[in-house]
């Protein structure tokens, strides 16, 4: 690979750098929550671009699994002392065992038949977190959840890019194969995709599964870098604006996704002045992209387009 | 009569009837506008909401008789359905040909534009008004209680079971026996046929929103006065309800939606009984996802459509 074909790659990596070591120089505690926040966020979308933008399947309740991630990984870690390597592995192996389930589950489900039975199941779990006090300790949530181990906002933050970071990068190797290929035939088309000869309840069920380990980790990385979460972080108005991170960015494209996290968690940050009127900002952020920008910022088609023409790019090949 | 159950279980019955009437109420225009265009109107809470707040602002400012309130809020929930349409809905139908409307496209961006309008009318009016409940002139609350035998109902209840059953009725007659009704099922059931026969597609849409808007600013109005409760965020878990209400009765059938909300309504009230507040929602969110397991297309859905 020469270097010409391969700066494009360095593009993203550098940028990375040059805003981490802003970061560094800035050296304020909220600038890195910000930073991890639109980390954890940018792979949560990007998990729910899997099903939502590939395999098509609109899903009202990812918030709840996420919320499953952050969950396990807490009570792993605060009452067996777990350490965060294994807390972030057990969580996305929990959340992507009822990710199976659920999808084995509604596995007959098209359109807004799933969405809804999401909603029901991200409901479900949602009440389940508020009132199973004994376990999961109520609205009242999980406080003193251990670190992630690292002795500074920097390490923190080196850690949670590096695992996001790995895992958006599985991600795209999945969005660009031939099971992604499969998902996206399944999006366009579920009876074509049997007649191919190729199970629509099997790619849906292992879609389901690889987004919601994701998602899990994201739930995860979340509860160790906050030290603090509650129920209230994984209700439906999350799923929804997850939703919206997702259409916004452009239903379909990994780097639209992660556009959209950052927009919808840099936005409210840096519109934290106009007090009440941010929820009616972000809103209307919303409708305005969706009014005029049917695709998305980074859809699919335009984002591969505009890589092949400045950049020579080929594909992943 | 009743000695063979508990007093409270039929008095926990009633309550979740009449629970279940506030969903159904709502989700009566929620699958009206779902039948029609196939697109999900997450602002149908809001337009609840509004009627709710303006039927509270007249009775502030004039304090007419309860009839002449809800004339205002029919003229409200009128002209918050033509401006919904033209806002939320009319500037995504960018084709008027079957494929693009049936679109996935079209729901998703529909979905999210009126979820987006509803968002910002909630935050809105939440601002101004304030988040706590509004103060209603007592006189006006339909709390006034009655009792039955050993059965304790409030007036509420029945105006409320009385508006719901009319509305059904009133909907009814207008979708099977007038020609704005005829123009909307034709509408409903094959857009490009309704287009040939000479129906205004552009002024059917809008008549289906107005019914739908008149019918849930006119339950907000009323079960704010039932409940006492009017606040910003009102519309929303009833929104939920009754779009899970919708769903699990299939999607384009009102009758369904109607039974899908009374038995929501029901098993939440029993569930409160036996198990704590809390859980009740379980009971609720449970039973659409069996029944979405059981019968994937709802109970009353129809067959499986090729789009």
């Amino acid at each position: 690979m020469n270097v010409y074909k391969a700066w494009p790659r360095l593009v993203p990596l550098l940028a990375l750098l040059a805003i981490y070591a802003g970061l560094v120089a800035a050296g304020s505690g909220y600038a890195y929550r910000v930073a991890t926040t639109v980390a954890i966020m940018g792979l949560l979308a990007a998990s729910a671009n899997l099903i939502t933008g590939v395999a098509g399947l609109m899903t009202l309740g990812h918030a709840a699994f996420y919320g499953i991630g952050a969950y396990t990984a807490a009570l792993a870690s605060s009452d067996w002392g777990a350490p965060p390597v294994v807390t972030l592995l057990l969580a996305g192996l929990v959340t992507s065992l009822v990710g199976l389930l659920v999808a084995w589950l509604t596995r007959k489900l098209v359109s807004v038949h799933f969405a809804v039975a999401t909603l029901g199941v991200g409901q479900v779990i949602y009440v389940t977190m508020l009132n199973w006090v004994d376990f999961t300790r109520g609205p009242m949530g999980i406080t003193d959840i251990p670190g992630l181990g690292a002795h500074s906002d920097a390490g923190n933050l080196a850690i949670v890019t590096a695992v996001c970071a790995v895992l958006l990068w599985g991600l795209s190797r999945i969005i660009h194969s031939y099971f992604g290929n499969a998902l996206r035939a399944l999006r366009e088309d579920e009876r074509c995709v049997a007649a191919m000869g190729l199970s629509p309840a099997r790619l849906k069920i292992q879609a389901m599964g690889l987004s919601c380990f994701c998602a899990g980790v994201a739930g995860a990385l979340w509860a160790h870098s906050t030290r603090y979460i509650s129920p209230a972080d994984f209700r439906f108005t999350e799923s929804i604006s997850i939703l919206a991170m997702v259409v916004v960015g452009g239903l379909g494209s990994l780097p639209g996704a992660l556009l959209g996290a950052l927009i919808l968690t840099l936005f409210p940050e840096l519109l934290r002045s106009l007090g009440d009127y941010r929820m009616m900002a972000i809103s209307g952020i919303m409708f305005a992209s969706i009014l005029f920008l049917p695709r998305g910022l980074f859809g699919e088609a335009s984002a591969l387009r505009l890589l092949k023409r400045h950049f020579n790019w080929q594909g992943a090949q | 009569m009743f000695d063979f159950l508990d007093i409270f279980f039929v008095q926990q019955l009633i309550n979740g009837l009449a629970q279940g009437l506030v969903y159904a109420l709502m989700a009566i225009g929620f699958t009206l506008i779902f039948g029609v265009l196939n697109v999900v109107n997450f602002a149908h809470g809001e337009v609840y909401m509004l009627g709710a707040f303006v039927g509270l602002l007249v009775i502030q400012v004039w304090a007419p008789p309860l009839v002449a309130v809800i004339l205002v809020v029919v003229v409200v929930g009128l002209l918050l359905g033509v401006g919904l349409e033209r806002v939320a809905f009319r500037p995504f139908r960018r084709f008027n040909d079957e494929a693009s409307l049936k679109s996935k496209a079209l729901r998703e961006a529909t979905l999210l534009s009126s979820l987006a309008i509803s968002i910002f009318v909630r935050e809105l009016t939440q601002t101004y008004f304030g988040s706590e409940m509004q103060a209603i002139p007592q006189r006006y609350l339909l709390m006034t209680p009655i009792k039955i035998g050993a059965l304790n109902l409030v007036s509420g209840q029945l105006v409320i079971l009385g508006v719901g059953l009319l509305m059904f009725l009133v909907l009814q007659y207008t979708l099977f026996h007038t020609r704005v009704g005829l123009s909307i099922r034709a509408v409903a059931n094959n857009l490009s046929g309704a287009t040939h026969v000479g129906i205004n597609v552009g002024q059917t849409i809008i008549a289906t929103f107005v019914i739908g808007s008149i019918l849930g600013a006119v339950s907000g109005a009323l079960v704010g006065l039932y409940t006492g409760n009017i606040y910003a965020q009102m519309g929303f878990a009833p929104g939920i309800k009754a779009f899970v209400a919708m769903v699990m009765g299939g999607l384009s059938s009102i009758p369904g939606a109607v039974i899908s909300a009374l038995v929501l309504g029901v098993s939440e009230s029993i569930a409160t009984q036996f198990i704590s507040q809390g859980w009740s929602d379980l009971i609720s969110y449970g039973l659409l996802v069996l029944t979405l397991l059981v019968f994937p297309r709802g109970l009353f859905g129809g067959s499986d459509e090729r789009v």
